[in-house]
């Protein structure tokens, strides 16, 4: 009994002092507290992924959004942007390629004024200057550095759907974790759109949307579903592959 | 030790009186001082300025460097008179009866202590007039009301009974009636001398560089910040001239307008050094002048329940450093165009007012939510979005039927492929009367489309220019004409696209993601 209370005891201190993970096998910490505790995760917006989520995206780490080419990953993103800045919290979005509608930021319901927009170099056709695309996308990760130093963003997204393959992968994988030990223990929540993983392990939730299906009425498109499915989720308790939550679009 | 007794002296220069010189500031933007106003600071630092010729000075103290209130008058008739003005010099134990006896009498006037309604008893009631017109807080003068009734000088206005005389014509009265008394109605407020928030330092030799800028940089701002926080002021606007090498020595100034008052070193050093980057000086600097225009510093009331946002400091650094990482026109807060051009947006600077949010995090009880009438809901859908192409990619359409069935592209990450769904086409045009030098090449087997030729001929560029390029791409200018289409490909992907009408050419407008 004295000997499992002692255990107990050293287990909490030595989560409280963010030891665990020297450990063998990393102590199992308890999912957000509450369920729609706004200090634990922010919320996205879409009920039926919040609630799956435990209330929302988690604050301080590097979460991911990725997904093909109209599977709705921007769609969600102007989403999320909308509910924080909804909540009076500052955003901020690094589009690498600058590829941000404002009608459509707008019509998500993005309070325009608290939105910090940083527009990218990042080109999707470089010819045959490539190193151009490195240096512009280098750039751009320097923009996003900044923005989570000075810190106090509700909300920051690193846009880089379009961004070639290759130019991402050339990013040392050090990225990543230096970003996530940047937000770590603060309230940013900071989002990856891509069209395929970044992060890895660095990341601490990553959804992934799957292949769009369109709705077309008689003279129109009327929208876009699609799945969200949740890749790894670091403080989740359910199971990853578990989890999948269909989405929807509507003009 | 008992206090000394209040004593004022009044200088008024009467018109006419056009001589004295007086002394240029040491900006050379400045006007000359008023010699009025110089012989009043060579005798007291407090000294209250009603006009250029009427000022008013608290004298009180100086007996015992001058002597007798008699003495001191005439130290300031011969200072005034060493520089060439004939003034006329008044000394009461108020303010009001020294300014009155300044106006109306010549020379010099000193009145004995307690005498100072006897003094202004005699004076005719018009002087009421020229105090008005030289002190412009004083209430209105009913100079009308009194010659009705029939007083000529101060003494009869003073001597009238206060209530009456506040039943018929109110408070105004009575302050008026205070003045034909000598009475101060409130105490001298000094003039004070606008202190210069700037800071010179010539350099032994020449710097290149913005690294040993920084701490010059640090060494000229210290010292101002000092003078500011003592008279709890922030910087509104930042100048920074650079004297540089070469004949004649050229300056480069650079003007920083910061978004709120900041009064912290390290800061204002560090977005002068970012704009400096941004604006790197040509030559080698032998001369740094740093100059702040002040402003009242900003108050900030903690609150314990909205959350926390970065300070103004801290967004102007943020904003200051992405701009010379990314460009000026790549970094704000995007805003919304007054146009039904697709893609139209335009940028505005992400302010430091928009931290200030007084919104609170968690909804008070039985409060609007947050967000006002138009508040956000969450929703089990959202809302589609499009990610536009600033530059329209082209394209290769086959078309049947009059209705896109594949659509392919020699750009990368455009793969393309058979439209399994499309809907449209929505013709969009707008700003056709904007007179601009749009190409518009003939279109081969035109047919005359209604309102063409009347559009063309408002067109001023030749045909003949007209090139691959141009045609490949759509011009720039604000005029468009398109039809459009969503069409969703074999690979997956939902693109937006559009035939310009003018071209017959098609392009990859924006994707449905």
């Amino acid at each position: 009994m004295m000997a499992t209370l002692a255990r107990a005891d050293l287990e909490s201190l030595l989560r409280a002092r963010r030891l665990d993970r020297t450990l063998t096998t990393a102590i199992p910490t308890s999912p957000p507290s509450a369920a729609h505790d706004d200090l634990a995760v922010a919320a996205a917006g879409v009920t039926t992924l919040d609630a799956s989520l435990g209330g929302g995206v988690p604050r301080g780490q590097l979460s991911e959004l990725v997904g093909v080419r109209s599977s709705g990953r921007t769609s969600l993103m102007l989403r999320m942007l909308a509910a924080a800045t909804a909540r009076g919290e500052l955003v901020a979005l690094v589009d690498a390629v600058d590829r941000l509608d404002v009608a459509s930021a707008a019509a998500a319901g993005i309070a325009l004024d608290r939105l910090l927009w940083v527009r990218g170099h990042v080109s999707a056709n470089p010819g045959l200057c490539r190193d151009t695309n490195q240096r512009a996308l280098e750039q751009a990760i320097r923009a996003l550095t900044l923005v989570l130093q000075a810190g106090n963003f509700g909300l920051v997204v690193f846009d880089a759907a379009d961004v070639p393959a290759d130019a991402l992968r050339r990013l040392p994988f050090t990225t990543w974790l230096r970003l996530q030990r940047m937000i770590e223990g603060t309230q940013t929540t900071c989002v990856l759109v891509g069209s395929e993983r970044m992060a890895r392990s660095a990341a601490g939730l990553t959804l992934e949307l799957s292949a769009p299906r369109a709705a077309c009425g008689p003279r129109r498109f009327t929208g876009v579903s699609t799945e969200a499915r949740l890749i790894q989720a670091r403080h989740h308790a359910r199971a990853a592959a578990a989890l999948r939550v269909p989405l929807s679009t509507a003009w | 030790m008992p206090e000394p007794q209040p004593l004022f002296a009044c200088l008024y220069r009467p018109p006419g009186n056009h001589g004295g010189h007086g002394v240029h500031g040491e900006d050379s933007g400045s006007a000359s001082v008023s010699p009025v106003l110089c012989v009043a600071s060579a005798f007291s630092p407090r000294y209250e300025r009603h006009r250029d010729d009427l000022v008013s000075i608290d004298i009180s103290g100086l007996g015992r460097l001058l002597g007798p209130p008699r003495a001191i008058g005439e130290e300031l008739r011969r200072d005034a008179a060493s520089r060439g003005l004939r003034v006329h010099i008044a000394i009461a134990r108020t303010r009001t009866a020294a300014m009155i006896l300044a106006l109306a009498r010549p020379g010099l006037t000193v009145v004995d202590d307690g005498g100072e309604a006897q003094a202004l008893a005699s004076i005719g009631i018009g002087i009421l007039d020229g105090v008005k017109s030289r002190v412009s807080s004083l209430t209105d003068l009913p100079l009308a009301a009194f010659r009705h009734w029939g007083l000529t000088t101060l003494g009869e206005l003073a001597a009238l009974p206060s209530a009456d005389l506040a039943a018929r014509l109110g408070m105004q009265g009575l302050v008026w009636q205070a003045i034909a008394r000598g009475d101060d109605g409130r105490p001298l407020v000094p003039d004070v001398a606008e202190e210069p928030f700037a800071s010179t330092l010539d350099l032994e030799w020449p710097i290149e560089g913005l690294e040993p800028l920084s701490f010059v940089l640090t060494r000229l701002l210290e010292p101002i910040v000092t003078r500011l926080e003592r008279r709890d002021r922030g910087v509104a606007v930042l100048h920074v001239e650079l004297r540089l090498s070469g004949s004649p020595p050229p300056t480069h100034v650079r003007r920083l307008e910061l978004p709120t008052p900041i009064r912290d070193v390290r800061t204002l050093r560090t977005l002068a050094l970012l704009d400096l980057e941004s604006h790197p000086p040509p030559a080698a600097i032998e001369r740094v002048t740093v100059r702040a225009d002040p402003t009242p510093a900003r108050i900030v009331q903690h609150t314990l329940f909205t959350r926390a946002v970065p300070t103004p400091e801290q967004l102007s650094t943020l904003v200051a450093r992405l701009n010379a990482l990314m460009g000026a026109d790549r970094i704000g807060a995007p805003a919304e165009m007054d146009t039904y051009r697709p893609g139209a947006f335009g940028m505005t600077p992400f302010a430091a007012h928009a931290s200030a949010s007084s919104v609170d995090s968690r909804p008070r009880r039985g409060a609007d939510p947050v967000g006002g009438p138009e508040a956000f809901v969450a929703a089990p859908h959202v809302v589609s979005a499009l990610r536009r192409c600033r530059q329209p990619v082209p394209a290769r359409v086959a078309v049947a039927d009059g209705r896109p069935v594949r659509v392919t592209t020699d750009r990368r990450g455009f793969a393309g492929g058979a439209v399994v769904q499309c809907a449209g086409p929505w013709r969009t045009s707008g700003e056709w009367w904007t007179f601009g030098d749009r190409v518009v090449p003939a279109r081969s087997g035109t047919s005359g489309e209604p309102g063409r030729e009347t559009a063309q001929a408002f067109l001023t560029a030749p045909a003949a220019q007209t090139s691959q390029a141009s045609q490949a791409c759509p011009a720039r200018e604000s005029y468009w004409h398109r039809d459009e289409w969503d069409v969703a490909l074999s690979d997956g992907a939902i693109y937006r696209i559009f035939q310009d009408r003018d071209t017959d050419a098609w392009f990859i407008d924006a994707v449905v993601d």
